[in-house]
């Protein structure tokens, strides 16, 4: 498509199937803490223990292959980083004299999918607005994230990493908890399926896991792409697909 | 030489702007929000900060206003204080203001919305009046407008119905582009249902260099997205043009306060700004003031400044579209939504009053007439939003462990993403004197000024429209070949509080200031030179996607303020 001609556009490639090309490239970011394929050794906010509680409890959430051998070829939170995304996360204004906090990935595009360099990596300044907003929301988080952990080890008797699955399941899913959980839960969603210069979405895990593309520009999609049928794909829709396809359905 | 203030920089205040500039006037430009593009006066291509970010954009709302330091409170009627403090129904504030995130489709209104009054009769309990104009008279405006802003779509696939009541005289300027997988299987089920679908018109380019700028791409991340190509320039177009002339300051970052009076005129405003040091405020001068903060916000101001309110109406007649959402779940396809323009395919048959069947039900109901809206065949959700919905729907399905590897199955499969097409229906929504907005008596921004409190909920009206159109609207989509085709109120889906992002009235115009807040061309009544130029002047809601009839009305009366 003609977005790919002006000069100011890197050349683009003709497949969106390059996605495994440039995983790599993808997770080496501007500063990051991250590395492709390892925790970060050290954290920005969190301390050794929490940081282990927030990794189990968010596998428990999402699990990975060594969550859960139904997951097998299927990364979880553990595997895309989700720690490491929330602790860049709380951590956002702490990354060093000068730079931007890390709450906006700067534009236009990635080039993931292309050629050049990842214009996301670099954060957006925040205004003196989003700067009070941002301050307000993280020290809130970083509150709830110390109350919550010291929670979690208080109802496994000391210390929830040492807690076996179905004992941490019945944890996360104790009512004095729930909001907590549900914390944990949505900023599992972000680690997972978030853009990896946020720090999770490791090597892409948590997009290739649902054969999302994510960013394109500025490749784009050609008038076929958008257009045709990608053919027969049935659901599975057994258990829990069938039981909201159910409930969907009934409303 | 005439100077005017002009607050706001999206839709309608672009427009004022472009059009006072053009004149011979300075302008003085104060946006809330700030500015996230580059070069906007210079010539050529511009470029933009927004990227194809689901986090930003959509989880922690990149294109603004932040809740936490400018919330506002909700209430489904005025019998008690708001018990809702945040998000309601924003638009994003910045340079630009709603057109950088939409997805920019342009129907146009009817002219029965024109002269609802005169063509469709009262409804009891509402507050039903004709515009100050016809659709003959817009319909120019709405051209000049589709001219510079840069629309696709093509006026030879425009159904009868839509010929009849926004008929046209021009061709668009470019094409449609390509169109949407999902968008053309629903499209189907609405053809089989007899409804008469069409290349949604978008302000879009489909060929490149259209106004200077690349041709879309169809990268997938539309609504709810800045455009990271800026195909879809938009409000930034006039604005532009605007700047250009060399006598236009914008001046972002800046919330203008008050509006300051003395007598029956205006002599400038009051604006505060955010340091890193704190709010620093100040005030300028000008011989006119254009509003232009979108329906909510100026009203909002209005309030704060004190203006006379003769006609017992400012701030009420509050119109946002009482939307159904409807999702069609196909099980034996992926529908590829993330490739394409949001959505591509628009029926327009439930705008119609006198669609088969419709007067029956309403008359069944109570009500002379029912009037559903502009349906959005096609579309999903990114992948986040979609995950968020498995964690609620775990919290139904699941109550004793709610999360897990049935999380990750669900996300696999894909039943509320790659297998959804959206079908979105624009529940015309009447004016009723008691959907208002009014300052709250107790919650306060971040410079400490009272936030706007808004009051609504589906009217009777708009219960029986949805009652008659959810069906239909299921309907559609099994047709389709959906396996699983939901529909419903959109407020069921946000706990009550109005979402959609049009927003509508508040300073309604009229003819006389006995009805009406703001006369023919929006300069407010009692007050010489205070123009409106956004959303909030209307007098009626369409059934439609609103931007390009705020972009229409404020062109043609801010050429009567000009004197062009």
């Amino acid at each position: 498509m003609p977005a790919s001609e002006g000069s100011t556009h890197p050349p683009r490639r003709a497949v969106i199937a390059a996605v495994p090309a440039v995983l790599a490239a993808a997770t080496v970011l501007d500063g990051c803490t991250s590395s492709p394929g390892h925790q970060p050794k050290t954290y920005r906010f969190f301390t050794s223990h929490q940081a282990a509680v927030v990794e189990d409890a968010t596998a428990r959430i999402a699990p990975g292959p060594a969550d859960d051998p139904a997951e097998a070829g299927h990364p979880g939170a553990r595997e895309a980083g989700v720690t490491g995304y929330i602790d860049t996360m709380l951590a956002a204004f702490s990354h060093g004299e000068g730079q931007p906090p890390r709450i906006f990935a700067g534009g236009p595009w990635s080039n993931r999918h292309t050629s050049g360099p990842d214009l996301m990596a670099r954060f957006v300044p925040l205004d003196p607005l989003a700067t009070v907003a941002w301050r307000t929301r993280i020290t809130a988080w970083q509150d709830q994230y110390k109350k919550g952990i010291a929670a979690l080890d208080k109802l496994a008797g000391g210390d929830f990493t040492r807690a076996s699955h179905i004992k941490q399941d019945k944890i996360l899913a104790a009512k004095s908890v729930s909001q907590f959980t549900s914390l944990l839960f949505e900023h599992t969603i972000e680690g997972l399926y978030a853009s990896p210069e946020y720090g999770g979405n490791r090597g892409l895990a948590g997009w290739k896991d649902i054969a999302f593309p994510g960013d394109i520009q500025p490749r784009g999609y050609t008038p076929d792409e958008v257009e045709r049928s990608d053919g027969h794909d049935p659901v599975q829709d057994t258990g829990i697909v069938a039981d909201v396809l159910k409930l969907l359905g009934a409303l | 030489m005439t100077k005017a203030i002009v607050i706001g920089s999206g839709a309608g205040g672009s427009f004022a702007a472009m059009v006072l500039a053009q004149a011979g006037w300075r302008v003085t430009v104060f946006e809330k929000g700030p500015n996230h593009f580059t070069n906007l006066a210079g010539p050529g291509p511009f470029g933009t900060s927004f990227g194809n970010d689901s986090l930003a954009m959509i989880v922690r709302n990149y294109p603004g206003p932040d809740p936490e330091v400018f919330p506002r409170t909700w209430r489904p009627n005025d019998s008690a204080p708001a018990h809702y403090t945040g998000s309601v129904d924003e638009l994003p504030q910045g340079v630009g203001g709603g057109t950088v995130h939409w997805d920019a489709k342009v129907p146009r209104f009817w002219d029965i919305d024109f002269q609802q009054h005169s063509a469709l009769g009262p409804v009891t309990g509402a507050d039903i009046a004709d515009w100050p104009f016809t659709y003959q008279e817009i319909a120019p405006y709405y051209d000049e407008v589709e001219h510079l802003i840069g629309v696709q779509g093509d006026v030879t696939k425009l159904p009868d119905i839509v010929r009849k009541h926004a008929p046209r005289t021009h061709q668009y300027p470019m094409p449609p582009g390509p169109q949407m997988r999902s968008s053309l299987a629903v499209a189907a089920g609405a053809a089989a249902l007899g409804l008469h679908p069409f290349p949604f018109p978008m302000a879009a380019n489909s060929v490149s260099g259209y106004n200077g700028q690349h041709a879309c791409n169809n990268c997938g991340f539309c609504s709810s997205f800045g455009c990271p190509v800026v195909a879809r320039p938009s409000a930034l177009v006039p604005l532009r043009q605007a700047l250009r002339t060399g006598r236009v300051r914008l001046v972002p970052e800046t919330m203008v306060t008050r509006v300051t009076l003395a007598g029956n005129k205006a002599t400038g405003v009051s604006w505060v700004t955010m340091t890193g040091q704190g709010p620093v405020a100040g005030t300028e001068t000008a011989d006119v003031v254009v509003m232009a903060a979108s329906a909510i916000e100026t009203v909002r101001l209005a309030l704060l400044s004190q203006f006379p309110d003769r006609s017992g109406r400012l701030g009420r007649r509050l119109m946002l579209h009482a939307f159904i959402d409807g999702s069609a779940i196909f099980l034996d396809e992926r529908m590829h939504a993330h490739r394409g323009r949001s959505v591509t395919q628009c029926a327009e048959d439930a705008v119609d009053p006198d669609y088969p069947g419709a007067r029956a039900f309403a008359k069944a109901h109570g009500l002379p007439y029912l009037r559903g809206g502009l349906m959005e065949l096609g579309g999903s959700q990114d992948p986040i939003s979609e995950a968020q919905s498995y964690q609620t729907l775990l919290g139904f399905v699941r109550a004793s462990k709610p999360f897990g590897t049935e999380f990750k199955q669900l996300m696999r499969s894909s039943v509320l993403r790659d297998r959804l097409a959206g079908c979105s229906l624009i529940g015309h929504d009447l004016p009723y004197l008691t959907h208002t907005v009014t300052l709250d008596p107790t919650v306060k921004d971040v410079f400490g000024l009272p936030v706007a409190r808004v009051t609504w909920s589906a009217g009777p009206h708009e219960q029986v429209a949805q009652q008659f159109w959810i069906p239909k609207l299921k309907q559609m989509m099994k047709q389709a070949g959906a396996g699983v085709a939901l529909a419903v109120p959109a407020t069921l889906n946000s706990g009550g509080v109005p979402t959609g992002n049009h927003v509508m009235g508040g300073m309604m115009m009229g003819t006389s200031p006995a009805t009406s807040v703001t006369d023919g061309y929006g300069r407010v009544h009692g007050l010489d030179n205070v123009y409106v130029a956004d959303g909030s002047v209307f007098v009626t809601s369409g059934a439609h996607n609103p931007t390009n009839t705020i972009m229409a009305v404020a062109l043609r009366n801010m050429r009567h303020l000009a004197g062009s």
